[in-house]
């Protein structure tokens, strides 16, 4: 079927990463090469459903304690746990399918995985430093930690030269220090000041 | 209505009021074009600054960042492949992938002339047949609504995605991450395991930024050797032919007209508006077409579809607004809000009392139509110059801006760490090819579907009552109708591709 996805990702021009799960729903018509090689995508489905489906066992079984109502027939849990049943029972037909695929896949050649977690590097350095970046803000204040992560992100994505290490400084103290003032001044919303506070 | 349409003419066409719409559309397009902002988000910081005008003034320069919002949602999705609001998620299907072939001026050209006859044809319906269409809309009752939503929610899961079971998923994740926090009902925490990180709940913002803006940044930089090459997100060399734009988008009239009807029906309708309208214009344009396989690989239906349909919700999305007294959508409900601080009661009887103000209304939402027409086509250069900077550039930098979109919407340091937890899991089901549209939409229709139902059972603990009534009965037979159909298309699809 020819779907389109809201998430696409530009992994539809790129040769596949190695497991095959490269790029987001939906490839809308284009052939992607390698779909099937190794486990590695039906296995991750089977982690994640698994675990969904637990955790949504245990949400049903808590949501059962949420207090009913005298007004209405159905009480604050009722409708939590619709959902959280159908959701189950989504995660045991997803699994289904995938442990099915998974006996017709071949192993996948060996290395595969570390040259997959290589190729993604940068999308995990990424997600590091904005994860660093997240958990320093109240601490550091909007301005500087901002400053610090455009910093590095920048330098992390390739400004490596003298001259994109200027272009860096000056985006960096655009869209930290510039920003911070912009919403104090004109739009009245105070950013965390942290150590400058 | 004459005396009362030249009297609104008469306070709009002022050069202050004129002067104060054009910045407003310039706001709304720069706002809504930045992943993370959201239109809602443009207009609530716009509303201090109406304070000080007259009423007319001030709501046509909110109505200016409106119009402007849905365009400028535009030149996020088919650029970067994020929708800079919920009301482009569709955009990203087509216009995206049309801009990743080589052809983004096209893209956007299409997008910008299909959003402007969106809105005139929206302005004109709301002009001629207000007071009919918001009389369907007060018809609906809450069983009414809650079937609208499965209705919603099945279309939506059965478009986006290649498997309808993990469309089903994506879109129920959506309805339960809606249900952690506050019970709309009652009050009663739920899921939040006293802690303050969930107190308050998943906010739609935070959810949408996170799932949208910050996995599809992380798919941006996954490939580290492409990355290294310092290839820009799209071609330097955009050639953009507004007039091109035109004739092509004027040479599908029956998906354009169809497009803007749907979504002015989708806006007339509370609590639906253009997050939906543009995912269901572009599914009937598809399954209209005479190629509905070329649906989201780039074909200009698919563009036209969704950029009409979304636009067309601002003028649907102010019909039970001035007719009833109830907000189409959050936009309409910070509007609504502008009128009643200059002491304007909004209700059945606005029109009567008012009627200069609501014809001048509708007037500026015809001006401010044409404005961000002629803003887009002088200023889409200086736009697709976003084109040519550098992933190193623009990610950190987009990512900023989404920590400031979460942290701002509400002032509080916990939903930046939702907004990290919830791009990280974003990114994780994008990479296994969960489509992410039905998680978003779930999380927006979850408390609305949980309220309407728990009302429809309070008023009557009949279930049978959702199978009675004629609309809902239409609307759940819609949804059981549009399961099948996925179904059997991917049934159909997966067969060949198995031999």
């Amino acid at each position: 079927m020819s779907t389109p996805s809201s998430s696409r990702s530009s992994a539809e021009e790129r040769p596949n990463s190695p497991t095959g799960s490269a790029g987001s729903a939906g490839s809308a018509g284009s052939d992607r090469p390698a779909r099937s090689g190794g486990r590695g995508e039906p296995v991750a489905h089977l982690v994640l459903n698994g675990i969904l489906a637990l955790l949504f066992a245990g949400l049903f079984l808590r949501a059962g304690e949420l207090p009913s109502s005298m007004w209405e027939p159905l009480g604050s849990g009722s409708f939590p746990r619709l959902i959280l049943a159908i959701l189950v029972l989504i995660n045991l037909a997803i699994m289904l399918k995938e442990a099915r695929r998974l006996r017709t896949l071949q192993p996948g050649e060996p290395g595969m995985v570390v040259q997959w977690l290589r190729r993604h590097r940068l999308a995990f350095g990424v997600l590091v430093l904005l994860g660093a970046y997240i958990l320093c803000l109240p601490w550091l204040g909007f301005a500087l930690a901002s400053l610090c992560f455009l910093l590095a992100g920048q330098w992390l994505l390739g400004a490596r030269t003298a001259r994109g290490l200027g272009i860096a400084l000056i985006i960096a103290l655009c869209f930290s220090f510039g920003i911070d003032l912009l919403f104090r001044e004109v739009f009245v919303i105070s950013l965390p000041r942290g150590l400058l506070g | 209505m004459m005396d009362a349409l030249l009297a609104g003419m008469d306070q709009l066409f002022t050069i202050s009021t004129m002067a104060t719409m054009l910045l407003g559309v310039v706001a709304g397009v720069i706002a809504s074009a930045i992943p993370g902002f959201t239109i809602t988000m443009a207009i609530v910081l716009t509303l201090p600054l109406t304070f000080a005008m007259p009423p007319l003034q001030g709501v046509a320069t909110m109505l200016a960042v409106y119009v402007g919002g849905y365009s400028g949602g535009l030149i996020s999705a088919a650029l970067l492949g994020i929708p800079g609001t919920p009301s482009s998620v569709a955009t990203t299907f087509d216009a995206f992938p049309m801009a990743r072939a080589g052809q983004p001026g096209r893209a956007l050209a299409l997008g910008i002339w299909a959003s402007f006859f969106g809105a005139l044809i929206s302005a004109i319906v709301l002009m001629v047949a207000a007071p009919p269409l918001a009389l369907v809309a007060v018809k609906l009752g809450a069983w009414e609504y809650f079937s609208l939503i499965i209705f919603a929610m099945t279309v939506v899961a059965s478009l986006v995605g290649k498997s309808m079971l993990k469309g089903l998923l994506s879109g129920l994740l959506g309805l339960f991450i809606a249900t952690v926090g506050s019970d709309p009902m009652m009050g009663v925490p739920r899921f939040t395991f006293d802690s303050d990180l969930l107190a308050n709940g998943f906010p739609f913002l935070v959810v949408l930024i996170g799932i949208f803006a910050v996995s599809q940044l992380m798919s941006e930089v996954e490939d580290a050797d492409d990355v290294a090459s310092g290839r820009p997100m799209m071609p330097k060399e955009v050639s953009f032919r507004p007039m091109d734009g035109m004739r092509e988008t004027l040479s599908y009239p029956v998906n354009l007209i169809r497009s803007s009807f749907v979504g002015v029906f989708i806006g007339a309708v509370p609590g639906a508006g253009g997050s939906i309208a543009n995912l269901l214009a572009y599914d009937q344009a598809r399954r209209a077409s005479k190629h509905p396989e070329t649906f989201g690989t780039g074909t200009p239906e698919g563009v036209i579809a969704s950029e009409s349909g979304n636009s067309a919700t601002s003028g649907g999305g102010l019909i039970p607004m001035i007719a009833l007294g109830i907000p189409g959508s959050a936009v309409d409900a910070v509007l609504m809000a502008s009128l009643m601080v200059h002491g304007i009661g909004v209700g059945p009887r606005l029109i009567l009392d008012h009627g200069d103000l609501v014809y001048g209304m509708f007037m500026a939402m015809l001006v401010a139509a044409a404005m961000v027409l002629v803003v887009c086509l002088f200023s889409m250069r200086l736009f697709l110059r976003v084109t040519a900077i550098p992933r190193s550039i623009i990610v950190p930098v987009v990512l900023v801006c989404c920590v400031i979109g979460a942290f701002a919407l509400n002032n509080r340091i916990t939903d930046i760490y939702l907004l990290l937890g919830v791009g990280a899991f974003g990114y994780l089901l994008s990479k296994l090819d969960y489509p992410l549209a039905p998680l978003v939409l779930g999380v927006i229709l979850g408390p609305i579907a949980e309220s309407n139902l728990r009302r429809a059972l309070m008023s009557d603990d009949n279930w049978m009552l959702f199978l009675t009534r004629p609309i809902s009965l239409a609307l759940l037979v819609l949804a059981a109708v549009s399961i099948l159909l996925a179904i059997r298309h991917h049934r159909r699809h997966r067969t060949p591709q198995t031999v």
